[in-house]
């Protein structure tokens, strides 16, 4: 599927600037950290009519400052217009216009190249009969990922796992847009079986990109699990502690997952404490929208702020599902507790139903 | 302003801020625009932008604006709608969200001290903690600042129990045109009787006598209970008629939001499209009134008891049986709480823009006022979106009334047009012995013009303006100048 010109938002953008309710400005993460009204969504779409207008042409500068969106859709859902779709055209122009971060292209190419954007680990194989789509995150770390294999093999989830490309979210994500239409295309080949039945997967980011991108049946495999924990199919012992749970940006808000971890952490008898920001309006961990790779520092400080939303309701337990945020939130955790003398763990939901179930 | 001061003045911005200065186009480009009425490609950059964190730097900011003659213009939530945040004649932009945090919340004496910058929402989510809030809430709550509120003196939705951002203010830091800080108003009590009221000066400065660093508010118990209401009345007149027996039966009233029919049609349009019915509303519908009460549960009940009958037997008015309708409106004056990626702009706003003419009439000529706004928009060809009647004053009904029309934006002439109804509006607000403006002030629109309504009274203003500003460096150009309307001598 193409992506629109720039110029085909052109109505939403100037929308936008004839209205400016600002809604989408005081919780995005990035602006909270940097303050310039451009790192907001509502700066953003009047650098957008400068682009549409030709009045601004794409810069090194600009590309910075679009590079440091987190795509977390924090901004859409408050809004009416299609805001993620015209962040990413405006980073196409960046790529038109020669000047996009070399690290992102360096990563584009790479999947083209080699199929993945992560250097694969020691992948198990598995022959059963629901398809898994991996991901490059879990096909690099070979623990997790088999830690949520037998958790889901204790559920009778027997998957299929075979040979695996890039879905090449970070390729549309960073404004690669030819080149995600030829990962898209070579993805369609190699997996010309799949859209027939139901595909479960691993990472929030891949679940949102095959939904969306390829409109492939996709379900996130946490989802299976709480389907056959409410069927009563296998008994989990209790963990008895508090935690928070930390909604993925691509899980949560846009696949709308919101119940079934939490059903899960109640199932395993922890005490569950909701952060102020949670299920839509969750925040992002720091780790979306190819931030990490360009500005780690404005990463760990969004982090970090994620962190604190914790230890202001009194957990030191943050629970969620998605390989990026588990370890972004971490780091950050570390950071943090050198700073206010709290540590606050994070743990994966695939860790604690493995605990629970052993 | 001379231009060739602006690399000289970045550089030692420079020095203070480091990464907090720019001269970036792409930054600039993002402050070009506040929420005001202007053709579609029409912006106002301002040379350089630069982010504050305290008090002291925005003095040394001033002091370097002073030293060249650089304008400073104080941005906040870029909500106005009055183009008063607009670096006309470029300048050095303030971003004031660097001034953001909370300083202190006095639980004992009920006030919270801030810095200017943080957003009305941001606070009250703190002293929510506390279990209590600021009732100055403006609908752009999300985004205004407690700065902007002072520097523009804009609504609130809670006028009618609470005032404005004035009845809540106790004192503020202004950083003046002289790059000097001083605090201005009475520490933590209400009020005072010595000195001249600098303090009141602030309110709806905007931005033209010094920046707002800080402010102390008072702040109230946050309420149990809240109960909305709508009333379908059968005159205008009615609704200012009816809110002021009630306020005079002794029933406390929390807000109160009168419209006319036109904006009852808009209501009703909105519920027809969400919920696929008609509203029950009956023939002789023309204007709605909305009120809400709130605090304990059984005095709440009483009040929207009692109130309803005074407005079914002396006003033959009726309430509105559609609760969800009532509650629609509430949620887009109030709870800002919209189903998530579901929100959806009319059609008519991807088209055009919103606009007003936000006159303060005497509550007697409200239908007077009325019958003159479709005159006047017909005249200068401005669709009609309706008029709402805020009420801002304790336990008073008075009359800041929304003209509103939706703005065609697609050319400069067409936007000359608008400001043309506005003048016009703004002519028959002083003949009919009311204001041109109660709350979105004087910005880059009535700034000259204003002479009509202030007389002689202006030169003082000028003159007041001179004694905190005198090189004419804060945010040159507002109150005293418009570049859309010709001042009474042209």
């Amino acid at each position: 599927m193409k992506g629109k010109g720039l110029k085909e938002y052109a109505e939403d953008i100037y929308t936008c600037n004839r209205t400016r309710c600002g809604f989408c400005r005081e919780e995005c993460p990035v602006y909270h950290a940097k303050l310039y009204e451009t790192y907001s969504c509502r700066g953003k779409m009047l650098v957008g009519r400068g682009l549409i207008e030709e009045t601004l042409r794409p810069s090194s500068e600009m590309a910075e400052i679009l590079d440091r969106c987190l795509l977390c859709g924090l901004c859409q859902a408050r809004c009416a217009l299609h805001n993620l779709d015209i962040i990413a055209s405006m980073r196409s122009e960046m790529v038109h216009g020669g000047v996009s971060t070399p690290v992102h292209r360096e990563n584009v190419e790479k999947i083209l190249r080699e199929g993945y954007l992560l250097e694969p680990k020691a992948v198990p194989e598995r022959e059963g009969k629901i398809p898994l789509y991996v991901g490059c995150v879990y096909r690099s770390k070979p623990r997790e990922l088999a830690r949520a294999l037998t958790v889901l093999e204790r559920f009778d989830i027997h998957p299929l796992i075979g040979e695996e490309i890039c879905c090449g979210y970070i390729a549309e994500a960073t404004g690669f847009r030819e080149e995600f239409e030829a990962l898209q295309e070579r993805f369609r080949k190699t997996y010309r079986q799949l859209g027939a039945s139901e595909i479960l997967t691993l990472c929030p980011t891949c679940t949102a990109t095959l939904k969306e991108k390829y409109g492939l049946p996709v379900k996130h495999a946490i989802v299976a699990v709480a389907e056959r924990l409410r069927e009563n199919r296998r008994r989990a012992k209790s963990l008895g502690f508090r935690a928070t749970y930390h909604d993925p940006c691509h899980l949560g808000r846009m696949s709308g997952v919101f119940e079934e971890p939490r059903e899960i952490l109640r199932q395993l008898d922890i005490q569950l404490v909701e952060m102020e920001r949670n299920r839509y309006f969750s925040t992002c961990c720091g780790g979306g929208g190819g931030v990490n790779a360009v500005d780690p520092d404005l990463s760990v400080e969004i982090a970090k702020n994620r962190v604190r939303d914790a230890i202001d309701v009194g957990v030191d337990i943050i629970t969620t599902v998605c390989p990026t945020c588990e370890p972004t939130l971490l780091r950050a955790a570390g950071r943090l507790a050198g700073e206010v003398n709290t540590f606050v763990d994070v743990q994966s939901l695939w860790d604690l139903l493995d605990k629970a179930l052993e | 302003m001379n231009k060739e001061q602006i690399p000289k003045a970045f550089a030692e911005l420079r020095e203070i801020l480091g990464d907090r200065a720019t001269t970036s186009t792409v930054h600039r480009m993002a402050y070009s625009r506040d929420w005001s009425p202007r053709y579609r490609e029409m912006d106002d950059l301002p040379d350089i932008v630069v982010i504050p964190n305290d008090t002291q730097e925005m003095v040394r900011i001033t002091k370097v604006a002073y030293r060249h003659e650089v304008p400073l213009i104080p941005f906040a939530g870029g909500t106005g709608m009055g183009g008063g945040a607009v670096a006309w004649r470029g300048g050095i932009m303030v971003e004031t969200k660097g001034l953001n945090r909370i300083l202190e919340i006095d639980e004992h004496n009920m006030t919270a001290a801030v810095q200017s910058g943080i957003t009305i929402e941001v606070l009250n989510r703190e002293l929510a903690r506390h279990k209590l809030w600021l009732p100055h809430q403006p609908e752009s709550k999300r985004a205004c600042t407690i700065g902007a509120s002072i520097g523009c003196d804009n609504d609130s939705t809670f006028g009618i129990r609470y005032g404005k951002i004035r009845d809540c203010l106790l004192n503020a830091v202004i950083v003046t045109g002289r790059a000097e800080a001083i605090r201005v108003g009475q520490r933590k009590a209400s009020f005072s009787s010595t000195g001249y009221k600098l303090l009141d000066l602030l309110v709806a400065s905007e931005g033209t006598l010094g920046t707002i660093t800080e402010a102390t508010l008072r702040v109230v118990p946050l309420p149990d209970v809240r109960e909305i209401r709508g009333y379908v009345c059968r005159r205008l007149n009615d609704t200012a008629s009816g809110l002021e027996r009630l306020l005079g039966s002794g029933l406390a009233i929390e807000s109160a939001h009168a419209n006319c029919r036109n904006r009852l049609h808009f209501y009703t349009h909105s519920y027809r499209e969400k919920y696929g019915r008609e509203p029950q509303f009956p023939e002789w519908a023309d204007a709605i009134l909305f009120l809400s009460f709130a605090g304990d549960k059984d005095i709440v009940d009483f009040n929207v008891e009692r109130a309803t009958r005074i407005m079914v037997d002396e006003f033959n008015a009726e309430p509105v049986a559609e609760q969800e309708l009532v509650e629609g409106w509430w949620d887009s004056k109030h709870r800002l709480e919209f189903i998530p990626f579901k929100q959806k702009w009319p059609d008519s706003q991807r088209q055009k823009k919103f606009g007003a003419a936000d006159l303060g009439l005497p509550i007697g000529r409200l239908e007077e006022g009325y019958r003159h706004y479709l005159e006047i928009a017909k005249k200068w060809d401005q669709e009609i979106l309706g008029m709402t009647i805020y009420n801002e004053s304790p336990n008073m009904a008075t009359a800041s009334i929304s003209f509103a029309v939706f703005v065609d934006d697609s050319s400069q002439d067409r936007i000359r047009q608008f400001y043309q109804y506005v003048r016009e509006m703004s002519e028959m607000a002083i003949q009919l012995d009311g204001t041109m403006s109660t709350y979105i002030g004087d910005g880059d629109r009535l700034g000259g013009f204003n002479q009509l309504e202030h007389g002689p009274g202006l030169k003082y203003m000028r003159r007041i303006k001179r004694a905190f500003d005198p090189k004419n460096i804060m945010n040159p150009g507002k109150k005293f100048q418009s570049r859309w309307i010709e001042s009474p001598e042209g």
